[in-house]
């Protein structure tokens, strides 16, 4: 018993001794809970209701009724740009207020839905919308003949969970690559010695990276080219885009991710320091670049802040162009992105990369 | 007498404050075996590094066959060969792909298998350094340094860790390669190698040369200068006993 209990303190000094055991094991989840604690995860279970209001002030009071009902989350917006956002399933529904609409007046209120798609939306989502106008009715003029809400079908593109994640977990595989691969790798090599080795020889170090960068490009057109042939096969993805943009895409995210690695890899002695250094840049943006779920649903300061993180750039661009059938223009803003990081981050890599 | 292949002239070499060598010379002949003793700390490795190319030298110069280290430092690379201490190679690449890979950096093509029979390694040819023994790696370290055909070869440490039959054959590897043509100058803590092989021994303390003679000489200036060890007349040690019970062969696994 004597033997356990000595170990088992033994390796408690041991754990304890490292600096970072203290911060990953107890601040940084801390940290992630706290981050979490922000994002509006209840959001998910109601149903994202678009509303176009056309009759002025007593459509605006409407709206206001209903902004504060839980079931909805509610998005104003115009007739054109909400119906373009529930084909694309950013919105469950759709509700036209139309000119000249009133409590007292017997209106029919449009409400636009893809009923094949997400009936439970659409069903929830009229009635709740239904009673809303009963009560107004009531409320403004109990003997007047109240307003219908009537659901018109649409048909949307139905794009599923799996056209949102693919292109997601795409690019975050790309960032995985760059980071972790390369910056264990070379701290590998570094510690082992086996750089040294090749110092002794006449080779110019530049081939060495030159050669390691061009092998993990070449990975990264395998990944890419294996995630979005699977998906189509098999996991039915709805892949509309154009595939040469969606390479230059992971490219510049590549380019961007590598840097990265190299800077890690230059300040680091040993696998144990790398490590958190990577986590601590990889795993917020895993969290909130909208991989695993929508951006929609952070707080504003997040959201714009995230708005800016490479690998939102990166996931963004790819599904835009994946499932939205985006083109060089539409992914403007993100191709700009990635070639900023892309110089900033092989800015610094260059200065901190080191080869002892 | 014969251009020195390797001058090293007053060579200093700094850490920050602390000086680990302290403006040593020697000179080594062509052909020579060339021993560099000391305890740990002496400054041995630090010496070779700098001769190596591996660390910037602080003043002092070091000539490569009429070569300058700090000037002309890629032309000293071609020439010579070198074992790191712990030398490690790229893991998933096997013997012969790593030599013909070394051979490259030389611009040079080479025959691997010739290279690997050199240090009689030649049946291990398919398999990947991580498999071999220790006395294979450190053979395998040997041949990965004459990929080029050196001049000179360093060797640091080359039998620290290894068994006696080992250790020994390695000593036979290391006289054959000389034999050849090669100069070799090598670092060690093990007085039995420097004795068996070395030509010339420089003996380091404290970043500085203390001596520098053929060790029988080294050895005949101690007797002279009155010392005396007590006298067992001993027919065999245990390394005989060792030796004559398990065998001079080399044991691979």
């Amino acid at each position: 018993m004597k033997v356990k209990w000595m170990l088992t303190i033994a390796s408690i000094k041991m754990f304890f001794r490292q600096r970072e055991a203290i911060i990953w094991t107890v601040l940084f989840p801390l940290f992630i809970v706290i981050l979490f604690g922000f994002v509006k995860f209840d959001g998910m279970g109601r149903v994202h209701l678009g509303i176009v209001n056309e009759a002025g002030e007593p459509g605006g009071r409407l709206v206001e009724t209903i902004r504060g009902v839980r079931s909805f989350e509610l998005v104003e917006g115009t007739r054109e740009g909400e119906l373009a956002e529930l084909g694309k399933g950013e919105r469950d529904l759709v509700l036209i207020v139309p000119a000249g609409y009133t409590p007292m007046s017997a209106v029919t209120l449009t409400a636009y839905a893809d009923v094949e798609a997400k009936p439970r939306e659409a069903q929830i989502g009229s009635l709740v919308l239904q009673r809303v106008l009963d009560e107004a009715t009531l409320s403004a003029a109990p003997q007047a003949a109240r307003a219908l809400v009537k659901t018109e079908g649409v048909k949307t593109r139905n794009l599923t969970y799996m056209d949102f994640l693919l292109p997601g977990v795409l690019s975050m595989s790309i960032m995985q690559m760059g980071i972790f691969g390369v910056a264990f790798s070379f701290v590998s090599l570094k510690k082992r010695g086996i750089l040294r080795r090749l110092w002794v020889t006449p080779i110019n170090p530049n081939d060495f990276i030159v050669a390691q960068v061009a092998m993990r490009l070449l990975v990264l057109v395998v990944q890419m080219s294996v995630m979005i042939g699977v998906g189509m096969m098999f996991l039915n993805l709805h892949f509309i885009g154009n595939l040469a943009l969606i390479y230059l895409l992971g490219l510049l995210g590549a380019i961007v991710f590598l840097g990265v690695g190299f800077a890690l890899a230059g300040i680091s002695k040993s696998e144990d320091q790398v490590a958190p250094l990577a986590n601590v840049i990889s795993l917020p943006m895993m969290a909130l670049s909208g991989i695993f779920f929508s951006r929609s649903n952070l707080p504003g300061f997040l959201r714009t802040v995230t708005d800016y993180f490479p690998l939102t750039y990166l996931a963004d661009g790819i599904r835009s162009v994946a499932i939205d059938g985006a083109t060089l223009t539409q992914v403007a803003p993100q191709i700009g992105g990635l070639a900023v990081w892309a110089v900033v981050s092989c800015a610094i890599a260059v200065k901190l990369f080191r080869w002892e | 007498m014969a251009e020195h292949i390797l001058e090293v002239s007053n060579l200093v070499k700094r850490y920050g404050d602390f000086t680990a060598v302290e403006g040593i010379s020697f000179g080594v002949d062509p052909t020579e075996i060339f021993g560099i003793l000391g305890p740990n700390g002496a400054g041995k490795t630090t010496t070779l590094e700098c001769i190596e190319t591996l660390r910037p030298i602080d003043s002092g110069s070091v000539t490569v066959n009429g070569l300058d280290v700090r000037r002309q430092r890629q032309e000293v690379k071609r020439i010579i060969g070198v074992q790191l201490q712990s030398s490690s190679f790229f893991d998933k690449l096997s013997l012969v792909e790593l030599l013909v890979l070394f051979g490259s950096l030389y611009g040079r093509r080479v025959d691997p298998v010739k290279l690997l029979g050199e240090v009689e390694l030649q049946d291990k040819a398919r398999s990947q350094v991580g498999e071999l023994s220790g006395g294979q790696k450190q053979r395998f370290s040997i041949a990965a340094a004459l990929v080029n055909d050196p001049v000179v070869l360093f060797l640091d440490e080359p039998t620290t860790g290894l068994d006696p039959q080992a250790r020994r054959h390695l000593w036979g590897v290391i006289k054959r390669i000389r034999s050849e043509g090669k100069t070799i100058v090598l670092t060690t803590h093990y007085m039995d190698e420097a004795e068996e092989l070395c030509d010339r021994v420089a003996i380091m303390d404290g970043g500085k040369i203390i001596a520098l003679a053929p060790p029988r000489e080294m050895i005949a200036r101690l007797v002279a200068g009155g010392f005396t060890k007590e006298r067992v007349e001993r027919l065999a040690n245990l390394e005989d006993v060792f030796l004559s019970l398990t065998g001079h062969v080399l044991r691979e696994d």
